[in-house]
């Protein structure tokens, strides 16, 4: 019943502390576009709609590899005004996007890297983790996750953006009609200075959750709302709780409902709170009532600065097709999941990292139109399986009142004794580089995400993977692995001057020789193990994504195949 | 999924189950039956077995 109020109700006017310093965020002009200077429709062969972090990640993306593009934005600033939930981590894979972007130094310096995971039901601690240990992480430079406030990435985006060139952004520029043909889409561009049109070959809707763009394409959509409702709290105080994520299932000073505890930049401290069903938005986010509830946590004597608060009620939603016509959606526009284990903003990353590469290589006339469609295939598989796996974290959380509540008691109870149950507590499923199972330009073996391993250039000279995807400037990546026969080398080399968008590189484990002119060394073998199921002497294409298209054994017809494949020629 | 006889002491284990049972309030017998099934079902394993398994009971 609160539902609408949950929807309508604006708490905050960006993340502006309430007290002590405030964040200034940064402003960006209006800029007068050529539309309006020479009163005339143009024609642009990227338009994205929405600079949030989605958008903007799309815009650097393609700036990165020189492609053209327009983002218009409806705002003059980064962050967001009146939302009531922003990202704060981000992925491994985001951060190796970021890298490549040239935005992950920035990134760092300014947040907060973890990787211990505590759950608590009351007084025990009933499981932990540290990704360090694991194996899937550890491979990339990038660590497991760095937690930084959303709006500083979507600044550094903008000054990237600014420092590369391509990209028009357009700021105080709100998009109020469309229309397509199949040729082009037309877009009416309200701003300060008056309304202009412009058309796009190819239009990405960024815009996020309240997009118009589903009602002008008449887009599917599959959605489901639960009677859980929540409400942050933002904070800086004179205490300073361990880097770890924690979670409680039962906080016995939330009368025994779950609680989030997470760091971000600046010092400032996310405390995400479980309310009763159906809780009163206005009543739970009212100074007084936040901080009754941080004191029954941290104690009277903790000073407090109150830096956000913003209650709010779940949905997840999904679209069956993420592209209609000319436009693509990506980010929250495609999908919206549960606020559980990052899935949210770091799918919009991928998503844009995805299409990015795709739009280049279509517009550079390296790869058919058809590779766009595969957007569609690996992007709707990964929204789709993130939407799937919040589901099951709201449901863990928010157990329908009988049965399922019982069987969550007796879940924590065996936890608690034995490790097996453990994996049952699902607290967030932290978000992972999705698999493409279904896409029809990967391989059998294809469709994984290879980590940012570091290679060397020769002994003593160090990089890593993105890296060598930026030599490769939008165009595949052919990893040979260990020692060539002579036939094998003419065929590499054949093909590296043929005009297929490819680079071709010799990849030489500990004591093995170089015989083509472009190699590299990976004497630990990580690059090859963070190849999957490569076999020795055999080859792997690895997508501008960082994503493997295929493996296979010998430099022969099957390679071509397969570089034919990825790019649907 | 195994549907003949797999249990080593069939008569044994149903009455150790009901003796477990014995002097249990509902709750706690709905909680003893709910462990029960969370740690048998560990000991399968298999997640096609253990969906016969959820399939057959429903019938």
């Amino acid at each position: 019943m609160n539902t609408a109020a949950f929807q309508n109700v604006q708490f905050t006017n960006g993340y502006e502390f309430t007290q002590g310093t405030g964040y200034t965020l940064p402003e960006y002009a209006f800029v007068t576009p050529p539309e309006l200077v020479q009163n005339k429709t143009l024609r642009h062969a990227v338009v994205i709609v929405g600079g949030g972090i989605s958008g903007l990640t799309l815009a650097c993306a393609l700036a990165n590899l020189g492609i053209k593009a327009v983002l218009l934005d409806e705002d003059n600033t980064v962050g967001v005004k009146g939302a009531s939930s922003r990202g704060i981590c981000y992925t491994q894979k985001s951060l190796e996007i970021f890298q490549k972007l040239g935005v992950f130094d920035r990134i760092a310096k300014k947040g907060i890297q973890w990787s211990v995971g505590r759950t608590f039901a009351g007084d025990d601690e009933v499981y932990n983790f540290d990704l360090k240990q694991q194996s899937n992480f550890s491979l990339s430079e990038q660590p497991a996750f760095i937690n930084i406030q959303q709006f500083y990435i979507e600044g550094y985006l903008v000054e990237r953006i600014q420092e590369l060139g391509s990209v028009d952004l357009r700021w105080q520029s709100r998009v109020t009609a469309f229309k397509q043909n199949k040729d082009f889409a037309t877009l009416s561009v309200e701003t300060p200075e008056g309304t202009y049109q412009l058309q796009a070959d190819h239009v990405i809707d960024a815009t996020g959750s309240h997009t118009p763009f589903h009602a002008w394409t008449g887009v599917g959509m599959e959605s489901k709302k639960g009677d859980d409702r929540w409400c942050i709290a933002d904070v800086r105080f004179d205490t300073h709780p361990p880097t770890e994520r924690h979670t409680w299932i039962e906080a016995p000073f939330n009368e025994n409902r779950a609680v989030w505890q997470h760091l971000m930049a600046d010092d400032v401290w996310r405390i995400d709170y479980q309310m009763e069903p159906n809780a009163d938005a206005a009543y739970i986010s009212r100074e007084d009532v936040v901080r009754e509830r941080l004191e029954r946590q941290f104690g009277k004597k903790v000073k407090v600065d109150i830096v956000w608060v913003g209650p709010y009620a779940y949905k997840s939603q999904c679209l069956t097709a993420l592209r209609m016509g000319r436009v693509f959606f990506m980010g929250d526009t495609a999908k919206i999941v549960n606020p559980f284990g990052a899935r949210g903003g770091n799918t919009g990353v991928a998503d844009a990292d995805n299409l990015a590469w795709k739009l280049a290589a279509v517009l550079r006339g390296h790869a058919d139109e058809a590779l766009l469609e595969s957007y569609n295939d690996e992007r709707l598989e990964a929204a789709q399986e993130n939407v799937k796996v919040t589901r099951r974290t709201a449901r863990f959380l928010r157990p329908a009142d009988g049965v399922e509540r019982a069987f969550r008691k007796a879940t924590i109870s065996l936890a608690k004794q034995f490790p097996f149950a453990r994996s049952l507590i699902n607290t967030g499923r932290m978000a992972v580089a999705n698999t493409y199972r279904g896409s029809r330009v990967c391989g059998e073996t294809g469709g994984t995400s290879v980590q940012n391993v570091k290679i060397q250039w020769r002994p003593g000279k160090t990089g890593a993977l993105n890296d060598l995807l930026q030599w490769a400037d939008g165009r595949l990546l052919i990893l040979v692995f260990g020692e060539q026969s002579k036939a094998s080398l003419k065929r590499l080399q054949e093909l590296s001057v043929s005009g297929l968008p490819v680079r071709c590189v010799q990849v030489l484990a500990k004591g093995g020789s170089a015989q083509a002119r472009e190699h590299i060394w990976d004497k630990q073998g990580h690059l090859k193990s963070a190849c999957a199921a490569v076999p020795a002497g055999g080859w792997a294409v690895i997508r501008p994504d960082g994503y493997l298209s295929d493996t296979g054994q010998g430099v022969n017809g099957e390679l071509i195949a397969a570089v034919a494949t990825s790019l649907c020629l | 999924m195994k549907t003949d006889l797999n249990l080593q002491d069939a008569d044994g284990f149903y009455e150790q189950l009901l003796n477990a049972h014995e002097g249990l309030s509902a709750d706690q017998s709905e909680q003893l039956n709910m462990r029960l099934i969370l740690l048998l079902a560990n000991q399968v394993g298999d997640a096609s077995i253990l969906r016969d398994c959820i399939e057959s009971a429903k019938n």
